[in-house]
């Protein structure tokens, strides 16, 4: 006898299958549930795929998102610790990997997720291999460079989320100084996502006029206003907020999402990523740094040729050194 | 040159003072798991133009705070403060109560009430306070009965304070019939009614996709006899929290969503219809004054209408006795 399905709905042709906007996200912690749960909320893609390692959480999570899609544009949510589910992705963020602790450094997390990674990142490309890999694990610079090595793609579709953060904080600090928007300030923080990233005082303005016009020596040793605390206060912000909440979670979520809906609607946004640096302010090393770069469906497909001052061409070339350093201990 | 006066001062030329009603505003009660979420939802669907958080931990509250404002530069700008002192919450279009103890695995929801009683003698007169005119979103488990609580306490309108309620449920049981006939959820419309609980209500008789009602085509549908145990629905909905508590330990994303959709159906006067917990005596044969989930109308000046739901005999018998079971926890609650 058929079923109530079958006598409510008179199939005519085959339920398509080819997923024009799939993003997996690979670990189901709080950065990657959040960037998870903000793709969903601003409708930006059609099916997700969660992987990780422990299958109760996987399926709690799963569950918990797909409960909620009465109210949303529906998304397809899967979930599984086997990484087919994730085939046919056109970007796959990688979060996984052991959390940044209170006082730790985020170069004292690298050899513990190079051995994650040896198993991540060959798996997503197996199954995606047209993919465009984000990188948000951190140290999230010599991540991006050790997923681009393990992944055999090409620069362009391999990229780290960076100074894309720091830069919305640089941001937000800013506004909060000037009280006007965050979006109407504009500034970016360059360099490594960590304690030598470089914050590029010298473009920094509002509506065309730049702050240094008004003060010169903003954000230097002698600046009365110490506008260079607020660039301080960015590289601490993940510091202090897990020493306040124990993680950090919205900010990265929202950030992932945006680039990832930059990506899918081939928007040709500007935002600062760590990409693969050579050659740009002097730097020789192979090494992956933020710079200010175009991102679409083709990933970072332009790095901008960014005015830089003297003593911020040399900070971005010591962030470059600093990095290499570290890439050089690492048994790949 | 720069003188004593700010770079700011020197950038921007002060037309008039700036402008402090915020027209939507929103505070959210208890940073927890679910607080967040909603709090994150609403931001990132851009439904909100100031956020209050509060809590009882600084520390928490501080570290939401700031981990909402660094995502600022890629949203719509939303304000947002955090604090212990309710005051921060001044001038509030709905206020959102999720404090409260978190249901624990195995514990029903009723065994929550008398510890979270306590804690709203405390939150809801200085909501009400601060916000005068603010709506009462009641989130907290057991949510019909903390509803109520809720209500007596403010000295509100019942149309100002009511309960998530069977709002979730519905969506879940939207979700996992559209499973079952692989069509969008959206598409499919039915509800739950009743209780936030073990005795809620789905009403089968009138689950419809395009208007065709699933008991027209199926006469035994989500009865015992039911062959393709129809039912099975409802029941895993009754314990989809419970299960998504065991699997990852509490739930968040799908309450987030809901409340972030009720809070804009409220701030945009959108009339739209939800399973919503509020003050049911009168409907379904109900004498006892207790709150319990029925669909109403939805709007700025919070609930304006109930719907008159047809209900099959056993359906409108079981909301009867599901009023009488939360009638039987409420007499028994020290307000």
């Amino acid at each position: 006898m058929a079923s109530l399905a079958e006598k409510l709905l008179l199939h005519i042709a085959d339920e398509g299958h080819h997923s024009s906007a799939k993003v997996t996200v690979v670990g189901t912690g709080q950065v990657g549930m959040a960037a998870a749960f903000s793709m969903m909320t601003q409708g930006i893609i059609s099916e997700l795929a969660l992987v990780d390692m422990v299958e109760s959480k996987l399926k709690g999570e799963m569950m918990d998102l797909q409960h909620g899609q009465a109210f949303l544009r529906t998304v397809k949510v899967v979930a599984s610790t086997d990484y087919a589910v994730s085939k046919g992705s056109k970007i796959c963020v990688v979060t996984a990997g052991a959390r940044q602790n209170e006082g730790e450094t985020r170069l004292q997390l690298v050899q513990k997720n190079v051995q994650i990674f040896k198993h991540i990142i060959p798996n997503l490309v197996k199954h995606s291999p047209n993919c465009i890999l984000v990188i948000v694990s951190n140290p999230v610079d010599i991540l991006t460079y050790i997923a681009w090595k393990l992944s055999g793609l090409p620069r362009n579709r391999v990229i780290g989320s960076g100074t894309m953060l720091d830069s919305s904080r640089f941001r937000f600090q800013i506004s909060e100084r000037l009280h006007i928007a965050p979006q109407s300030c504009h500034g970016y923080v360059i360099g490594e996502h960590g304690d030598s990233s470089v914050a590029v005082w010298s473009g920094v303005n509002v509506a065309g006029t730049r702050l240094r016009d008004i003060l010169p020596n903003i954000g230097e040793k002698e600046d009365p206003e110490n506008w260079e605390q607020i660039h301080k206060d960015v590289i601490n912000g993940a510091y202090e907020i897990i020493k306040l909440k124990g993680y950090t979670s919205w900010a990265i979520g929202i950030m992932v999402s945006t680039l990832c809906n930059a990506i899918l609607k081939n928007q040709r946004t500007v935002y600062a990523l760590s990409t693969l640096a050579t050659g740009y302010h002097g730097i020789t090393d192979e090494v992956f740094l933020s710079l200010p770069v175009v991102v679409g469906e083709n990933g970072i497909t332009s790095i901008f040729n960014q005015m830089l001052s003297e003593s911020e061409a040399a900070k971005v070339l010591a962030s470059a050194k600093t990095l290499h350093e570290v890439i050089k201990g690492i048994q790949l | 040159m720069m003188s004593s006066s700010s770079l700011a001062a020197a950038l921007l030329s002060s037309v008039v003072e700036e402008h402090h009603h915020s027209s939507a505003k929103v505070t959210v009660v208890g940073t927890g798991q679910v607080g967040m979420a909603a709090a994150f939802a609403m931001v990132t669907q851009g439904i909100v133009s100031e956020l209050a958080l509060i809590d009882m931990v600084e520390t928490k509250l501080r570290g939401e705070m700031m981990d909402l404002q660094h995502g600022q530069a890629f949203l719509r700008t939303v304000k947002v403060q955090a604090s212990t002192d309710y005051a921060v919450s001044k001038g509030s279009k709905i206020c959102v109560v999720t404090a409260g103890a978190r249901q624990n695995e195995g514990e029903s929801r009723l065994a929550l009430v008398q510890r979270n009683v306590e804690i709203f003698r405390t939150m809801i007169p200085q909501l009400v306070k601060y916000s005068p005119d603010t709506i009462l979103v009641i989130v907290s488990n057991p949510v019909d009965i903390l509803t109520y609580v809720a209500w007596k306490l403010s000295g509100l309108p019942r149309n100002r304070v009511f309960g998530s309620g069977t709002m979730l449920d519905s969506s879940r049981f939207r979700f996992l019939i559209s499973e079952r006939l692989n069509i969008a959820p959206q598409s499919c419309h039915g509800y739950i009614i009743g209780e936030h609980g073990d005795s809620s209500v789905a009403v089968w008789s009138s689950v419809n996709v395009a208007g065709t009602r699933l008991a027209d085509i199926k006469s035994n549908i989500g009865k015992p006899d039911d062959p393709e145990n129809w039912e099975q629905v409802h029941r895993d909905v009754v314990s989809s929290a419970y299960e998504i508590i065991k699997l990852k330990g509490y739930t968040s994303w799908a309450i987030g969503i809901m409340v972030s959709t009720l809070c804009n159906a409220i701030m945009k006067n959108q009339r739209m219809i939800y399973t919503l917990s509020t003050l049911a005596q009168g409907f379904h044969g109900i004498t006892e004054e207790v709150f319990l989930s029925l669909p109403v109308v939805i709007g700025e000046g919070g609930i304006t209408s109930i719907l008159n739901q047809n209900l099959s005999a056993d359906e409108a018998r079981k909301i009867s006795e599901s009023a009488k079971t939360l009638h039987q926890v409420v007499i028994g609650v020290k307000i």
